[in-house]
């Protein structure tokens, strides 16, 4: 009888202890993807990951003007200066951060200057593999470059 | 010190942390969500006005070594679900350098410094 308590005992116990190890168990590329969600749920973000397939490295001046004429739909140097710095100034203080925080890109503060991180290629690939219709509203623009080096 | 008409006035509503530091507001402005990560631009160019500098000339540190400015456009501002709106309420605060911001969910944005030590 003790024996069945103690067997019994030991399964309620079970759901508490699998919680950690089973997140422990998880193969690396999934828990990788967080970082690329995470990286990737800013429409900002997306763009800037966008243009590194077009280039690997920018200078930061060069990334608002291009992000900024795909949100205005207008050619880069019809892009407004305050819209320009409107985004600049995101990127800098919002979205560059936390894609150096992922890996994703570096960042050269002296010469703010961007080029693409270990994680990146993952990230590219991820966008590659959305596809244009979850997106299209906003990313038409970056997804038709994207589309048009594959052919 | 500029700007600290209000600071008077307004002792319910005054930044509680630091519970030795006097803040006073020195700047304010109101946010309109646009969805394209603007939040962070508005508080930024708060802070350059009360530095006197354009907004794009406010760098070191960026804001985000503070705070993550889209988690807070998520939860205030964030795009409504279904039919309903999200409707969080309350109030952000958090220090950037040597200001507290304060982040309402009615878009207000407001800067503070701190003010000279009052006599007691």
């Amino acid at each position: 009888m003790s024996d069945e308590d103690g067997a019994a005992r030991n399964r309620e116990e079970e759901p508490f202890a699998t919680d950690a190890s089973t997140r422990g168990s998880l193969p690396p590329d999934i828990l990788d993807a967080d970082h690329v969600y995470s990286a990737l749920n800013h429409p900002r973000r997306r763009y800037l990951c966008y243009t590194l397939l077009e280039d690997t490295e920018w200078s930061l001046a060069d990334l608002a003007t291009k992000i900024a004429a795909w949100e205005s739909d207008v050619p880069e140097h019809e892009v407004r200066e305050d819209k320009r710095d409107a985004v600049y100034v995101s990127l800098y203080h919002a979205h560059v951060p936390k894609l150096v925080e992922e890996d994703i890109i570096t960042f050269d503060a002296a010469t703010e200057t961007i080029t693409v991180a270990e994680h990146a290629e993952q990230v590219l690939a991820a966008l590659e593999g959305i596809g244009g219709s979850l997106d299209f509203s906003q990313e038409t623009h970056a997804r038709s470059e994207m589309d048009d080096r594959e052919e | 010190m500029t700007g600290k008409s209000d600071s008077g006035t307004r002792s319910d509503d005054d930044p509680a942390s630091g519970a030795d530091t006097h803040w006073s507001q020195v700047a304010q402005r109101h946010y309109e969500p646009d969805g394209r990560g603007g939040l962070t631009t508005t508080i930024v160019s708060a802070i350059a006005e009360v530095e006197g500098v354009s907004p794009t000339d406010l760098k070191s540190p960026p804001l985000y070594e503070s705070v993550d400015v889209s988690a807070i456009e998520d939860a205030f501002f964030g795009r409504d679900v279904e039919e309903a709106s999200r409707q969080g309420v309350g109030t952000v605060e958090f220090q950037y350098t040597r200001y507290l911001v304060k982040v309402r969910s009615d878009g207000w944005i407001q800067v503070y410094e701190p003010s000279e030590a009052e006599e007691v």
